[in-house]
This record gives C-alpha cells, structure tokens and sequence, in this order.
C-alpha cells in the first residue's frame, strides 16, 4: 500500500515536471540547457566528417553528445535538487582569482616563470587574507625560487624564461649529473 | 619466478633515490591529508608534474607516497577536529572523535595509524597475489571485452561519485566528448582541432585533471569564504606505541576490514569514503555488544574506518593496472602518470613491465611501513599541521597548478586549457556535478572507442559481436543495470 502510494506520487511528480518544462525549470537548470544545446552543435559538426560506409570518426562524438541530450533531459525532468545552496557560494571570490591566474599566464609569456610567480604570489596570499609581511615576502620569494631551480635544474624542465631571461643569473647548482 | 621478481622488486626498491621520493611523498600526504580541505587526489593531481621526467618507478613512488600518507592523514583531523582531512576519513570521526572529546585522542591516532598500517599492507598482498591472476585471465579479453569494461567503468562510477545519476552521467559523457579532440586514431580525421595545432594530439587530459582537482577546488574554497576561523587543535598527544591490550582488540577487526577493504577498492568507482563507511558498518554488524558503544569512542570502530579505506588504495589498483580501467579518481591520475612515460596500463603491463609492477608493489609495502613508523613517532607533530592556515596552501597551490600544466610539454596552451577546465569544474561543482565521472571519461573514452570501433571492424560491422562473449554480455548488463536499478530505485521510493 505503502508503496503503491509512493510510486504514484513519483509518477506524479515526474508527469507534473514534464508539463510543467517552461521558463522556469530550465532557469533552474542552465548547465543542462548549456549541454544540450553545446551537444547538437557537436553533433552537427561530427555529422560533417568524412563517412566511408563504416563508422566514421564523427560516430563516437555523435554518440556521446546524443546520450549527454538523453541525461540531461532526464535530469532536467526529475529536478532533484543535487544543486549546492548557491547562498552560501560568493561567485565574485573566485571570478577575481581566475583574473588574477589569467593574468599571472599573460605575464609569465613577458617576464617568464621566476618574476611573474614572484609577482603574483603576494597578491594572491594578500587576497587570501595573508596579512604578515614576513610570510608574504618569504613565501613569495622563496618558493619560486625552490621550483625554479627544482623543476628547471633538477628535473630539466623548461619554464617560461620571459623576454628578459632573469632566471639565468641564478647560480647553478653544485650538483653534478643526477 | 614470482620471489624473483619481488627480491627484484625490493633490490630496485633500495636505491636511495626511490627511498628520498618515497619518504618525501609521504611527508606530502601526510601534511595535506591533515589540511582539511586538501585531499589526496587534489595534492596528487597538482604534483604528478614533478614526475614528468622522472623514471617510471620512482615517479609512481612519489606519488603512491602521496596517496598512502593522505589517506592515512584524513584521519587525524577527523580525529581531533571532526573534520576529515580526505573524503575517506569520514568514517574514522564516529568513534575517533568521542574519543578524543574523552582526552584519549592520542590513542585513537595510535589505533588508527596501525589499523591503517595493516589495512594498506593487507591491500598490497592482495593487489599482489589477484592482479596478475585478473591481468592473466585479461590477456584473452579482444575488443569488445574492452569495450564493455569500459562502458562498465563509467556507468558505475557515474553511480557512485554523486547524488544525481544524470549528472554524474553527463559528468562522464563530457570527459570522452573532450578525449575525442585530436586526430582519430582510425581514420586519422582532424576532431574539433580549429586549426589549432596544440590540438592534433588532442586535449591533454593530465592539464584538464589539474584544472578540475586543483583549479577548480580551489575557487569553490573561495567562493565558500577562505580564512574563515579554523578549528585550531592545542592538544598534546603524549605517547608513541599503542598498548597491547588495544593491538590485540583491533587485531581480528584491522584484519577484516583490511580484507573486505581491499576488495571493495578494487570495485571501479568506489573509493576509500565507500570502502570505510562499508567496513565500519560491517564491524558494528558483527560486534554487537562492543564495550564502549560503536558512536561512543570505540577504538574498534576507528580501527574498521581506517583499515577499510587504506586498503582501497590497494584495491584500486588491481583494475587500474590490469584493466587499464581505474578504480577511483586516484587511480585515474596515476594512469595519466603512467601514460606520460609511455607505459600502457593493461594486461600486457603484467607481461612487458613485470619488473617496474613488482617495484612498485614492494615499494608500497614500503611505503606502509614507513607511514607506521612516521605516524607513530610524529603524531604529536602532525597534529599540529591541522592549525596550517588554507590562505596559505591555496596561493601555492595555485602555483603548482600552473607549473603541472607549463611543464607538461612547455607549453602555454595547457595552461589554457587548465584554467578552462578550473573554471568549467568549478560551475559543474556548483550545479552538483561530480567531477570524478569526467576524469575517467577522459581516460575511458580512447579505449572505449578505439575497442568499439575495432570490434566492429572484426565483425564485419556486425553487432552480434557484442552478444556472443558471455563475458561481454555479462559485463554490459552489469553497466545497463548499473543505470537502471537507481531509477526504479527512485521510483520505488
């Protein structure tokens, strides 16, 4: 009894939710409308690649983006809340830090790897509420440093050296061959 | 043959590189497994840059060191702050942190350092007694054997990673759709290059991992309020070996759970956090009547915990390495790992690489045997690693991000990509997506497709080469199962 009461209150809710598809639960779900739609386009691109009579490269892409449209109409119909409380969620926080990452990117191509981690660190660390000045200074110089000579002398791998290559004064290390 | 190759093993094990890696990575784990909020796959993730160059073997000691400290360390705070340093130390709070409100909380870690001792030692022998047996039985998998595991990998990680099926789904249906970028490995057709020459090889997977473990964990820290109050830890923990009336009462329970642990772990998709939660369950069904209550600091229940989500580590390694299909998102990173030096894991790894498998066995066993000394001589140390402001991991996190992603192949379009994929995990996070389903599509994609496609090829075109292989008809029923039980499940409810 119990059971069968459940099970049409779900149906219910399901049929309820198909008809109630408007302006609004797709408000709600913006990242299932996003896939779809970023799904067909896929597909209409994938349809375009050369087809010999078997299964072209365009099979596998059009496959996938099908079942992301299926899973995400599923979703959109069974709404179920699995979103985060977005209240608790401040989105400038993290929209700053992507900037700053981006810039740190921009700058690493012009002052290479060494200057630019140097220069974003204490940024970043002030903006995380780091507010000593000795850890922000040590930090900020020490541990580039420590990855520059790890990664570039150590382990041989070539960072960014900017257009004014810094990094080539520091000393090499007495370390022989490893 | 199989002594030999473990007296290799431990010979190779011995170089004092390997030791210098291993020990440093375990430093590693345990210092960001005791920062809440740092997991093992984040620290993993942002460090596997660090092996790039490196031989095989001692880069997987690096980062198995890692693994093993971090999820040894989430117990600790989860100990002492009730808060679990990783997802798999989750479990170890119901009796750990009764415990230590009772002032017994260096007893706990005690118990839990040994327990997790004996939990990962118990999943290396496993890992290696089964792995090559699967691995010898795997050999004579074809296509569509593949193909169907791969199918298998995805539908239960989906599962399992999330609350939502459709997400955790559509999660995993975009890492293949991303993997799918670059020249098709049959008709060697351009796939969504735009002319773009840094993406003929394709996306490379290991920036997109950076990008959704650290990146994008990350913003979601900040967007929650970074340098918020911290629960500070002032305890002593006085002390170094636990007594032999409490080894002996979490003996038979360390065992059991080291056993069911590590068969759990080799379930793809299911993790440590499952695996704990499964034992610990399993010990209060068994131990009744336990003196002190399960949920009122029985050292047992911390013993279940911990011995439980340490052999995961284990586990997940048997399909990883057999299989090539990874058992949780650690094990998927360390594929990546592999894949860098051009070792393909899979069944034939068991045949060509048996010398690298057998070192990096027994340097796992190593591996547990120093986190039992570093945990039980430390603990009072590694307590104190808790109080470690997060306003000052992330900034350099960050930076270690972007360095995995420039050192990957020099270049700066990875770094791009990285962020990308930061910012994409971060919106997915916020709207409930797991971002494990992705990382494993990324790795299960080529396989699925190019076994798919193979198999195709081998039938002629036809589809009754997927229904002919019991094994493959057992194995896509599991994955169609898989999908459909939490519906009816659902509908049921």
């Amino acid at each position: 009894m119990y059971y069968e009461d459940r099970r049409l209150m779900v149906i219910k809710k399901v049929t309820r939710n198909i008809r109630e598809i408007d302006a609004d639960s797709v408000k709600s779900n913006p990242l299932s409308i996003l896939f779809i739609l970023f799904s067909l386009i896929v597909i209409y691109s994938a349809n375009q690649f050369p087809d010999r009579g078997e299964l072209g490269a365009g099979f596998f892409p059009i496959i996938l983006s099908a079942a992301i449209i299926v899973f995400s109409i599923i979703d959109i119909i069974t709404d179920d809340d699995t979103e985060l409380e977005m209240s608790t969620y401040d989105l400038l926080p993290p929209a700053i830090i992507i900037g700053l990452l981006v810039g740190y990117v921009l700058l690493m191509s012009v002052a290479g790897f060494l200057l630019a981690t140097m220069a974003i660190l204490p940024v970043v660390l002030y903006y995380s509420g780091v507010r000593s000045k000795l850890k922000i200074g040590f930090i900020s110089v020490v541990f580039p440093i420590v990855l520059f000579y790890v990664f570039s002398r150590i382990f041989m791998v070539r960072l960014p050296e900017g257009t004014i290559p810094v990094s080539r004064l520091l000393p090499h290390l007495p370390l022989g061959v490893i | 043959m199989v002594v030999e190759h473990i007296l290799q093993g431990f010979a190779n094990v011995m170089d004092p590189i390997i030791l210098i890696l291993m020990i440093a990575g375990i430093l590693l784990g345990i210092l960001m497994g005791s920062i809440p909020g740092m997991t093992a796959t984040m620290t993993i993730a942002v460090m596997l840059s660090f092996t790039f160059t490196m031989e095989p073997a001692n880069g997987m000691m690096l980062l198995l060191g890692i693994y093993g400290g971090a999820v040894y360390a989430g117990s600790i705070p989860a100990i002492l702050i009730r808060t679990p340093g990783t997802p798999s130390a989750a479990a170890t709070i119901f009796d750990g942190y009764p415990l230590s409100q009772n002032g017994e909380a260096g007893r706990a870690i005690r118990v839990s350092t040994v327990a997790s001792f004996v939990g990962g030692i118990i999943s290396v022998l496993v890992l290696m007694l089964f792995s090559p047996i699967v691995a010898d039985a795997a050999l004579r998998f074809r296509s569509p054997e593949f193909f169907a595991l791969a199918v298998f990998g995805l539908t239960i990680i989906a599962n399992v990673s999330g609350d939502s099926l459709p997400k955790g789904m559509i999660s995993g249906l975009l890492g293949m759709l991303i993997a799918t970028v670059g020249i098709d490995p049959v008709t060697s057709h351009q796939r969504f290059t735009f002319g773009i020459p840094e993406l003929l090889t394709g996306v490379e997977f290991i920036a997109v991992m950076i990008g959704l473990f650290g990146i994008a964990e990350g913003l979601r820290k900040y967007s929650k309020g970074i340098g918020d109050e911290q629960d500070r830890v002032n305890q002593e923990i006085e002390g170094v070996f636990p007594s032999i009336a409490d080894l002996k009462s979490i003996a038979p329970v360390s065992i059991g759970s080291g056993i069911l642990g590590s068969l759990i772990g080799s379930i793809p998709g299911a993790g440590g956090d499952i695996a704990a939660f499964i034992t610990y369950n399993e010990a209060t069904r068994w131990l009744k009547d336990a003196v002190p209550a399960f949920g009122e600091g029985n050292i047992r229940g911390v013993a279940a915990a911990e011995s439980g989500n340490n052999a995961s580590t284990g586990g997940a390694l048997i399909p990883t390495f057999t299989l090539g299909i990874p058992g949780d998102s650690v094990s998927a990173i360390l594929i990546g790992a592999l894949l860098v030096h051009n070792v393909q894991p899979g069944p034939e790894l068991y045949q060509e690489e048996t010398g690298l498998l057998y070192t990096i066995f027994v340097g796992f066993l190593l591996i547990y045997v120093f986190i039992l000394i570093f945990g039980l001589l430390g603990a009072n140390y590694w307590a104190r690693l808790i109080n470690i402001p997060e306003s000052l991991i992330w900034p350099v996190i960050f930076v270690l991000c972007m360095i995995g992603a420039v050192a990957l192949r020099g270049n700066v379009f990875d770094v791009w990509i990285m962020l990308a994929a930061g910012g994409l995990g971060y919106v997915m996070r916020l709207r409930g997506y797991p971002l494990a389903p992705m990382v494993l599509g990324l790795i299960l994609a080529p396989i699925a497709e190019e076994n798919l496609r193979r198999s195709l090829v081998l039938s002629n075109g036809s589809l009754d080469i997927f229904y002919t292989s019991p094994i493959v008809v057992i194995v896509l029923l599991l994955s169609a199962a898989t999908i459909i039980t939490p519906a009816v499940r659902a509908v049921r409810e």
